[in-house]
């Protein structure tokens, strides 16, 4: 692909709010294991016993948006929007509130999201069910539509070039830089906010406690002959991923818009590739395959024009999940060779699913600024300098996606 | 070592496959029939229990039952947004004649839009956990939801390994679709691509709009005066979109070509339509120059036509914009299959191709007292023959996502050049 700069971060997420906390953060990160657990604020936990999952701590929209207007929003489209002017402010498009450079119709989105707000359709169902059909809010109806979130973006933040959600699970915050650069490549936008977001939920939870996701693999029982986690493709440290939330967004431009208006760049998205396989069994839904993987790194690779050596470390989405870390681990043997360092960018800010690719792409900004080694590491000891990431996302259902993140070159 | 695509406008893009579930008939053909004859799809609802939500009609699909189009293991892992949309698709499949090992590999990529995927696997989740608690929720069911997998079953059964993306672009999802299918072929990134967008009429989706008083009782009346409001409909619109050279070399038929898009958003309300309509207008003027065609080489345009007294009204002040005093023929097919969300843009994409391919243009059923704020040549009641070179099907959505598809009988477009209100 031609590289694309990224000229600012807007980011809540588990180590914080704002580009600055989670780059502070990243100097000296902690995993989630080792942090105190935090009250859950989005629902009642306590009915659970223990719910491990990490929120946005301390989430406070009306730092960010004034305490007007805020009433009829969830929780994810607040994360999104806060996000989103956060990111507006660090590229230097908006100061104060008002444009600086841009314009209302030169600015677009470009969403990832996952699984909607199940905040919002499970508390309008529970009144058509429990109460009455006619006392559903209208006001709220809006927000069960699964783009209302990026279509609030829009609204508080007047971006009209274009506003594109992309549900592709795990992947869409990778896929959505692809449609980025094609929107980019056809003229619709000098700057695309581009990244997505996922809300915790006792839904969301609820699910992925049913489906025994959050229950760490037991240990090896001793004497059982387990030999290297890396021998048998078994990541322990990444059992400690939490289901997560939050929401980031980059603003991504042509290097020559960048320039022209004297923006600081972050780094570049050089390359990006995209594969999926299905499973064998007709009957099969949950399913990773380290060759959807290993093409999709292969490609970006290719899109990039670089070898697999010389990437520095990958950004990986190992998640804890052993079936689907297993499958990465194999694939990125296969497809950057097994020299690369490997980090987990999951065990700070959790599964966090729709936002995760866009997490990944944080992480590896991170990693491009002085000073701020990658970590953690699962694998292989952390480069002195970083100035190519490997970011992966590997979905639920044979889909895989890979972008390549650099240090700015010079013009 | 995979080619480092570049964009490249000047590449053509052609439907060749249609496939349809609609409420006024299974298949393009019926699909087409129907259009021409003015039939309505709408009708009491019946599978959901609609007595105390104050409506009763949609443009439910119940011709379609699953198991003549998929096989058992395949309705076992599936709602039925997913169902509708891998029907359809095989269908467009048949349709363009594409055989297995053309359609398997990388260069094979679905898109598809929806609003809200599968929601009647989410309400099944919901209802269970409300009546029995967490305990009740089947775990087996949990998987099967997300607006994710729509595409997903679609790559599965045709073997594509590229792309596999959904665009939950509300009622603007079909055209969000198409057109990044269509850039996706022009950006050398996939050689096929199955597109278009699928819904399902679900209980709370209609009780909502029932209480935002967007619902009509009976009729979706798009530009009369005594219009009521909106009908919800469901259905999937599944088109196959191929490059030139790619439906060349196995010498497809080619339906119609896909020009360019116009993009655009509101940002305004989430529910209402700006008032200048100024993002309408200019996701309409991007598509016509975007397709390097003037204003006066549009023959026909399918209008977003919801029978809202807002969209309506601010729909023909669009079009009286773009087109100053020249009345082009308008219609609304959601008169017919009411409006289907997701689905809605997709379905009448193709509705625009059996204008293009018949000189037909759809009527909007059910227009009886013209309302002078709705100053446009709608075609009333009864399908009208005319010139049918150059269409534009307008979606502009729910939460302000404007999205405009040009539609042209094969090379009748001039040769694409790229267009660039930004540097790109």
């Amino acid at each position: 692909m031609t590289p694309r700069a990224i000229t600012g971060l807007g980011i809540a997420s588990a180590l914080g709010t704002g580009a600055e906390t989670f780059f502070e953060a990243m100097r000296e990160p902690i995993r989630l294991s080792q942090r105190p657990p935090a009250p859950i604020a989005s629902f009642d936990a306590t009915k659970y016993g223990a719910a491990p999952v990490v929120e946005v701590p301390g989430f406070d929209p009306t730092k960010y948006l004034g305490d007007k207007g805020l009433r009829v929003l969830d929780r994810l489209t607040k994360l999104l929007v806060v996000a989103a002017r956060l990111c507006l402010h660090d590229a230097g498009l908006k100061r104060d509130g008002a444009w600086a450079q841009g314009s209302p119709e030169s600015v677009g989105v470009c969403c990832s999201n996952a699984y909607g707000s199940l905040e919002a359709i499970t508390e309008l169902d529970r009144v058509a069910k429990l109460e009455d059909a006619r006392y559903i809010n209208p006001a709220k109806f809006p927000n069960t539509v699964s783009n209302s979130a990026s279509g609030y973006v829009s609204i508080w933040e007047e971006l009209r070039a274009l506003n594109v959600s992309v549900s592709d699970g795990n992947c869409g915050g990778l896929d959505a830089i692809a449609c980025a650069d094609i929107f980019l490549a056809t003229g619709r936008a000098e700057s695309i906010l581009t990244g997505g977001g996922e809300a915790m939920s006792e839904a969301l939870f609820l699910a992925f406690k049913k489906l025994d996701a959050l229950r760490p693999p037991p240990s090896p029982a001793p004497g059982s002959g387990a030999g290297s986690p890396w021998t048998e493709h078994r990541p322990v440290h990444a059992r400690d991923t939490r289901l997560g939330e939050g929401a980031a967004f980059f603003a991504l431009e042509t290097r020559e818009h960048a320039r022209a208006r004297g923006a600081r760049v972050l780094g570049e998205v050089a390359g990006y590739g995209t594969s999926f396989i299905a499973p064998a069994s007709d009957a099969t839904l949950i399913f990773a395959s380290r060759e959807a993987i290993a093409r999709a790194v292969t490609q970006a690779l290719a899109d990039a024009g670089i070898a697999p050596g010389d990437v520095d470390v990958v950004a990986s989405s190992l998640s804890g999940l052993a079936p689907f870390d297993g499958e990465e681990l194999a694939a990125l043997d296969a497809a950057v060779g097994t020299h690369v360092p490997i980090a987990a960018p999951k065990l700070l800010v959790g599964e966090t699913l729709g936002a995760g690719g866009a997490m990944g792409v944080a992480t590896a900004l991170a990693w491009l600024g002085d000073g701020i080694r990658p970590a953690p590491l699962v694998r292989g000891v952390a480069p002195a300098r970083v100035d190519t990431v490997l970011v992966t996302a590997v979905g639920y259902y044979g889909n895989a996606s890979a972008v390549v993140i650099r240090r700015a070159q010079p013009a | 070592m995979a080619r480092r695509a570049r964009y490249k406008p000047g590449v053509r893009v052609f439907i060749t496959g249609i496939g349809v579930i609609s409420s006024i008939g299974l298949g393009k053909d019926e699909f087409f029939r129907g259009l021409a004859a003015g039939k309505s799809g709408i009708s009491p609802v019946e599978s959901f229990d609609v007595k105390n939500l104050g409506r009763e009609y949609a443009g439910e699909v119940k011709a379609f039952h699953s198991r003549d189009h998929l096989r058992a293991s395949e309705v076992r892992r599936m709602g039925r947004c997913s169902q509708m949309a891998l029907a359809a698709s095989r269908m467009a499949i048949e349709d363009a004649g594409l055989a297995a090992d053309v359609l398997r590999g990388p260069r094979v990529s679905v898109v598809l839009g929806t609003t809200m995927g599968e929601a009647d696997v989410l309400e099944d989740l919901d209802h269970a956990w409300m009546k029995r608690g967490p305990s009740g929720v089947r775990r087996a069911w949990i998987p099967k939801y997300g607006s994710t997998l729509l595409p997903i079953h679609v790559a599965r059964a045709i073997g594509a390994e590229g792309s596999v993306l959904t665009l939950p672009a509300a009622c603007a999802a079909g055209n969000y679709a198409i057109g990044l299918a269509a850039d996706l072929i022009r950006a050398g990134k996939a050689d096929v691509v199955v597109t278009g967008a699928a819904e399902m009429l679900q209980e709370l989706q209609y009780s909502g709009f029932v209480r935002l008083a967007a619902m009509a009782p009976a009729k979706c009346q798009p530009f009369d005066l005594n219009r009521q409001g909106l009908i919800l409909g469901e259905g999937a619109g599944i088109v196959v979109l191929e490059s030139e050279a790619h439906a060349a070399r196995r010498n497809a038929t080619l339906h119609a070509e896909v020009g360019g898009h116009g993009m655009t958003c509101d940002g305004y309300h989430i529910t209402r339509p700006h008032p200048d309509a100024a993002g309408s207008i200019e996701a309409m003027r991007q598509a016509i120059e975007r397709s390097g065609i003037r204003t006066e080489d549009v023959d026909f345009v399918n209008a977003h036509g919801t029978g809202t007294r807002h969209n309506d009204a601010a729909e023909s002040k669009v079009m009286r914009e773009i087109f100053g005093n020249r009345r082009v023929p308008i219609s609304s097919m959601k008169s017919m299959l009411g409006h289907c969300m997701g689905a809605a843009s997709a379905l009448e994409a193709i509705g625009c191709v059996m204008t293009l391919q018949r000189g037909i243009y759809p009527p909007t059923i059910g227009y009886e007292t013209p309302d002078p704020e709705c100053d446009v040549d709608v075609v009333a009641n009864v399908a009208r023959e005319g010139k049918h070179d150059i269409v534009l099907n307008n979606s502009l959505a729910f939460g302000g996502y404007n999205s405009v598809t040009c539609l042209a009988r094969p090379f009748t477009l001039p040769e694409p050049k790229p267009i660039s209100r930004h540097a790109a």
